[in-house]
């Protein structure tokens, strides 16, 4: 036998995905709190990041201009220093010049701190005093760029830009480069200094960090807040709400604490006094519910008591008829009939005012309704016989066990059957006994004289009788139908009927087949087959009005 | 020599009314309309069956019952006026054997006095074993090992029919029938109580029977399920 392994199906593991990914949004629906604390964090943050932003790019933008300013400022003063140097010219000897270049640099090192020197000469001067190409450090010049030389050249004043520097240690740092002209005799020279910014980025660095920080703080603490506040005022209202479940679920000395003089306060001493009225009236019902039961109770070992003493005296009496004379022995005849009626009726009256104070207990057991049905038709093959109405049973479902009060369920069918085989005229009653995957159907119909749509609607009344005038073979009490309304209902099921003139009857008990399921729709048809092809004189379909489940 | 049953019914008339139904059907009622002189009554009776209302006034049924029950095996019929209630499972659990609703038919009454009364169909004499009891139907006894276990006759009844068919499971309408003498569906809580009572008595741990078990959604079967 090769070896089954049990593995989800791809649409079970979409399923499970699904699943997995629904817990957050799940968690995001049902949670009032999760969902203000969330929404009040992103709109904080959002805030502050604006204004973070805004106070981080003006800080920036100070810190750069001041600083620039100063640089401008010692660059110009430097230049001016190196060209009164150049200016003290005397000599064209190329020595003296070179010192006269030394010396202009060491003035403008005196007046400024830059942290590079370019020394250039500007393009296209064929002057033979030249001064060579001086930098400071080495490579200093690379990041003088052309367009700042074509506009120091083009203007012959100041100029500058902003430039990267690498430092030594390889990393990049914001740099400015100012840039001015210097004259030796006809020669015109361009002058740069190099100013590393990186303290006023590590500046910058430092406030933006600690506005970074403040903010994350102060989202944090918005997060806090708005988390406290929230419980603040959820609290109470989860409380009312565990307490309504609390109530609901029949608990109801449950109240809510009732704390200071606020909204809530209110809220609380309203549900409070909402609750006490439910629990006055629930306790009155249920009082009255227990005085009805307990009479009920009473009047039954009351009423039993003499009832089981003249039953006894009655059939001694008529197990004697033999020994007396006609009239005597037709009375205890009478007597016996008279109290067995007495009897079923002073049963069916208890049955029926149990059902009323809702103190009918459902016996649920496994139990196959062919098999119950089977047993119901034999209980009653007397009767048929005595009629002759054959009875067939039709089950082409319902071999199945489902969890019913087999007692209850064999009385139904028992009085549906014997209705039939009492107004079936010796016509066949046919049983059918039908399943669906959620419900259970039994369908009693007989072929008899029917009724009109009106009494039909009327039979499950208490105590109502379609034909009184009518010769009943078995002594009904007139409760037989309304108690298998009444069992049906307690089964969460439906009993239904159909019937019309000349067609017969059709009864159908529908039960739910688990505790889950409903009885409708049946598997049984309420309208027979048989009278649906028939088109004339089409009845309405009466249902009963309490049958509320399902139908 | 009749039977002899005792009545215990407040209902003076329904108590005397039984009597002659009893008394008709070749039995000898005795009668005690107090229930709390019935164990009194009991005493000086012997009788061979109990009738017993369970609404006593004064000391209830349930309590004379278990009284009865504490002092002897002899088959007690409970009268009742409801069948759905948590009194019958009560009297069902301190030691009644049977009950009856009322109103009953006279017929019924004698047929349930008549089952009860009957001795056990113990034809063959033989013992028969069941897990480590033996069943001594000749001489009416439980043994285990050389320890006598004492059972009511109902009880003993109940584990004789099982033992009589180790092999087969008695569902609990066999049961209703071989052993209550029901001919039609009745109450399968009379079972299921006397089930209990027995393993209480005869299984070395009830919570794990060994004697009688059940087969589920069937019944039951002596020995252990296989």
């Amino acid at each position: 036998m090769p070896a089954v392994v049990a593995r989800p199906s791809p649409t079970v593991r979409m399923l499970q995905l699904r699943r997995s990914a629904a817990a957050p949004a799940r968690l995001w629906r049902r949670s009032l709190r999760l969902r203000t604390v969330v929404i009040t964090v992103v709109l904080s943050a959002v805030a502050l990041a604006a204004v973070g932003g805004v106070i981080s790019y003006s800080i920036a933008r100070g810190l750069f201009t001041d600083r620039l300013n100063q640089e401008l400022t010692v660059s110009a003063r430097a230049t001016v220093a190196a060209q009164s140097v150049l200016n003290g010219a005397t000599s064209t000897d190329q020595t003296a010049l070179e010192n006269l270049q030394l010396a202009a640099i060491q003035q403008v090192h005196d007046a400024a701190t830059p942290s590079g020197i370019a020394w250039l000469r500007s393009p296209g001067q064929v002057d033979p005093l030249a001064l060579p190409v001086a930098t400071s450090p080495d490579g200093a010049d690379q990041v003088v760029t052309e367009q700042i030389r074509q506009a120091v050249e083009s203007s012959g004043t100041q100029q500058y830009q902003s430039v990267a520097l690498t430092a030594t240690n390889g990393q990049l740092h914001p740099g400015v480069v100012v840039g001015d002209v210097l004259q030796l005799g006809g020669t015109q020279y361009e002058l740069y200094l190099i100013y590393d910014l990186q303290d006023v980025q590590s500046t910058l660095d430092f406030v933006q960090r600690t506005l970074l920080i403040g903010g994350l703080v102060l989202l944090l603490l918005i997060g806090a807040v708005t988390t406290a506040v929230v419980t603040m005022v959820i609290t109470p209202l989860k409380q009312a709400a565990k307490v309504s479940e609390e109530l609901a679920a029949g608990r109801l000395e449950q109240r809510i604490p009732e704390r200071g003089e606020d909204v809530v306060a209110t809220l609380a001493r309203s549900f409070n006094r909402m609750a006490d009225g439910l629990q006055r009236q629930i306790t009155q019902l249920a009082n009255l519910s227990r005085v009805q039961q307990r009479f009920v109770s009473d009047v039954s070992h009351e009423l039993r008591t003499p009832l089981t003493t003249i039953r006894l005296a009655s059939d001694v009496l008529y197990d004697a008829r033999d020994r007396v004379d006609a009239p005597t022995a037709r009375s205890a005849e009478l007597l016996r009939d008279q109290v067995q009626r007495f009897e079923a009726l002073l049963a069916d009256l208890l049955e029926i005012s149990r059902m009323d104070a809702q103190a009918a207990d459902v016996a649920g057991e496994p139990t196959n309704l062919v098999d119950l049905v089977r047993e119901s038709i034999e209980s009653l093959d007397g009767l048929a016989r005595d009629t002759g109405t054959p009875v067939e049973l039709v089950a082409p479902g319902g071999h199945v066990e489902i969890e019913v009060d087999p007692r209850r369920i064999a009385r139904i069918v028992r009085n549906l059957l014997a209705n039939a085989i009492e107004h079936g005229e010796a016509r066949p009653v046919v049983v059918t006994v039908d399943s669906s995957e959620r419900a259970v159907g039994i369908g009693v119909r007989d072929h008899g004289a029917g009724m009109p749509a009106a009494d039909a609607e009327r039979v499950f009344d208490r105590f109502w009788r379609a034909d009184p005038s009518r010769q009943r073979r078995i002594g009904g009490t007139g409760l037989g139908l309304a108690i298998s309304l009444e069992d049906a209902l307690l089964h969460r099921g439906t009993l239904e009927v159909w019937s019309r003139t000349g067609d017969g009857t059709n009864f159908v008990l529908t039960l739910p087949r688990g505790p889950l399921d409903s009885a409708a729709p049946g598997p049984v048809p309420l309208v027979p087959a048989d009278a649906r092809s028939q088109t004339r004189d089409e009845a309405p379909v009466a249902v009963p009005e309490r049958a509320g489940v399902g139908s | 020599m009749a039977q002899r049953i005792l009545v215990v019914d407040d209902d003076t008339a329904l108590a005397e009314m039984v009597g002659i139904v009893l008394r008709a059907d070749g039995f000898e009622p005795v009668l005690c309309p107090d229930g709390a002189k019935a164990l009194a009554a009991f005493r000086a009776a012997k009788p061979d069956l109990v009738l017993l209302d369970l609404m006593l006034p004064g000391s209830d049924g349930i309590e004379v019952c278990r009284q009865i029950r504490g002092e002897s095996g002899v088959p007690i019929i409970m009268l009742t006026a409801k069948s759905d209630t948590a009194d019958v499972v009560n009297g069902l659990e301190s030691g009644a054997d049977d009950y009856i609703v009322k109103p009953f038919d006279p017929k019924e009454l004698v047929a349930r006095i008549r089952t009860r009364l009957r001795p056990t169909q113990a034809v063959s004499g033989q013992r028969l074993r069941i897990g480590d009891l033996t069943v001594d139907a000749a001489g009416h006894e439980v043994l285990r090992g050389e320890q006598p276990i004492q059972l009511t006759p109902l009880e003993f009844d109940l584990l004789h029919t099982l033992a009589s068919k180790p092999h087969q499971v008695f569902t609990r309408e066999m049961l209703l029938e071989q052993v209550w003498g029901y001919r039609y569906k009745a109450d399968t809580r009379l079972v299921n109580v006397h089930v209990q009572r027995l393993r209480a008595k005869v299984e070395v741990d009830p919570e794990n029977p060994r004697i009688v078990t059940t087969v589920r959604g069937v019944g039951y079967r002596a020995g252990a399920a296989v």
